[in-house]
């Protein structure tokens, strides 16, 4: 065997992880592909129903509700599913760690790397789609558009490899990250916008990282849009450093913990 | 060469922390297999554990220059909803085998003689048929040292036969660091033998010395 450096083993380690948790996805259950994609689908044409029967159309300024809602469902996919796919991740691959070239925080990393390449994928199909019906999403700053969502994503990653620890060590909390997943999609703008809020809601909504990431995405899509006073993509860019480097740092102090779980 | 220095090993949690292993020590030589004997919970498998670098001694070191396989044992290691060809495939890779990746494939094929459930998910493998595609799987790697957790025990007289072959071909190349209750499979691989007594490792050039004095720890 020819002797290999630490970054050769760690790409090795990580492609040949990559290849098994994708294999994995798409061959795990009968849907397979077309689940990933009609998920977000079923989702958007729920919430559309939903606001079509309630009869309250509520005006979004400089955006249509459609566009709007596509643009926040997927930004906050990528964040949620990176993060709880991820955090799992040391658990379910705990055979492998017979393995030394593996450490716990590769099956977390690739994890998440996977659920962002598949969530690129499944926006872009649905932006494409979007526009062949004739819906106005076409991104006038798409630069912007990237950075917002590579941000959502880096959030998922730090959270995820900050989460990891916690489900690992305390099975039980994986429970409760879960549920808190859920009042989470409703605080960060994602269907009920954040402009038709009160005053005194805003200013807490304002601490709330994700909202700011996806308000950043539609100021990218939509040129005439306005949201709220404050919105800043420098503060989730970086906290999700921060979170990395936190995760990253629990992860090299726990890890011989980690794997004995 | 593999030496071991002033090893301690104890897991802590709820179920208390009595050393499993007190000051360790021994060397073992290039080349020389050794068989590693002692009653049920003396501390092997965490031994074979701390060699393969799969977890780390609370006090002393291990200082080798040798390549060591990881353990290759009946648990852990693999994917049970994923076919023998993709596990192989994935342990290759990671040892990074990718541009031999067919020569490794057909090598495991052929010395784990399962057959058609080379494609099958491997949940529905025997522990017989688990061992023979591990076993195989590290012998497509050159390392010096071999570590086997009761791996061989479970084969037939096939497997048996074509385990001990494959580490006569590699006399002088690679050695084994192996456990195991069968004395027979221990005595037709091994030369020297260790004997973990008390959280103690006392060292055996004849692996029949080591074999006899932990019959007579038994027998009183």
């Amino acid at each position: 065997m020819k002797e290999r450096s630490s970054l050769q083993v760690t790409l090795h380690v990580w492609y040949a992880l990559f290849m098994r948790e994708a294999m994995a996805r798409m061959s795990g259950d009968r849907f397979g592909w077309t689940w990933m994609l009609l998920e977000p689908v079923a989702h958007i044409m729920l919430m559309i129903a939903v606001r079509e029967f309630m009869g309250r159309i509520r005006f979004i300024p400089g955006a249509d509700f459609i566009p709007y809602l596509i643009v926040g469902l997927m930004g906050f996919f990528i964040f949620r599913d990176a993060a709880t796919r991820s955090m799992s991740a040391i658990n379910a691959n705990s055979g492998l760690f017979a393995y030394r070239q593996l450490h716990p925080v590769d099956t977390v990393i690739v994890r998440a790397a996977l659920e962002g390449v598949l969530k690129t994928i499944v926006f872009m199909l649905l932006v494409v789609g979007a526009v062949f019906i004739g819906l106005n999403i076409v991104p006038m700053d798409p630069l912007r558009v990237i950075i917002a969502w590579l941000t959502l994503w880096l959030l998922g990653l730090g959270f995820g490899l900050v989460f990891s620890i916690a489900v690992t060590l305390v099975q039980e909390s994986e429970k409760i990250i879960r549920m808190m997943m859920f009042p989470l999609y409703f605080l960060s703008g994602v269907i009920i916008p954040v402009q038709l809020m009160p005053h005194s809601v805003q200013q807490v909504l304002i601490y709330n990282p994700i909202l700011h990431a996806l308000e950043s995405m539609r100021y990218g899509f939509f040129p005439a849009y306005r949201s709220i006073h404050g919105i800043e993509l420098m503060y989730p860019m970086a906290l999700s450093l921060g979170m990395i480097l936190l995760g990253l740092m629990l992860q090299v102090r726990l890890k011989t913990k980690l794997m004995a779980q | 060469m593999i030496d071991v220095r002033n090893l301690y090993k104890r897991y802590h949690g709820p179920f208390g922390g009595d050393w499993v292993l007190k000051d360790v020590n021994f060397v073992i030589p290039q080349g020389v297999s050794v068989g590693l004997i002692g009653r049920n919970g003396a501390g092997k498998s965490t031994l074979l554990k701390l060699l393969a670098r799969m977890d780390t001694p609370d006090k002393g070191e291990i200082i080798t220059n040798s390549k060591i396989s990881w353990p290759i044992g009946l648990k852990g290691g693999f994917q049970g909803s994923m076919t023998g060809r993709q596990n192989v495939k994935f342990v290759a890779r990671i040892h990074g085998g990718e541009d031999r990746m067919q020569q490794i494939i057909d090598y495991v094929e052929d010395f784990a003689e399962i057959g058609k459930a080379f494609d099958q998910p491997m949940k529905t493998y025997s522990s017989g048929m688990r061992s023979r595609l591990a076993f195989g799987l590290s012998l497509a790697f050159d390392f010096d040292v071999y570590i086997s957790d009761e791996a061989t025990a479970v084969g037939d007289t096939a497997f048996k036969k074509k385990a001990k072959k494959a580490f006569r071909d590699r006399i002088g190349k690679s050695s084994l660091i192996m456990v195991s209750h069968s004395v027979g499979i221990l005595q037709d691989l091994c030369q020297a033998g260790i004997w973990l007594h008390q959280g103690q490792a006392i060292w055996f050039d004849q692996l029949d010395d080591a074999i006899a004095a932990y019959n007579e720890s038994t027998n009183t």
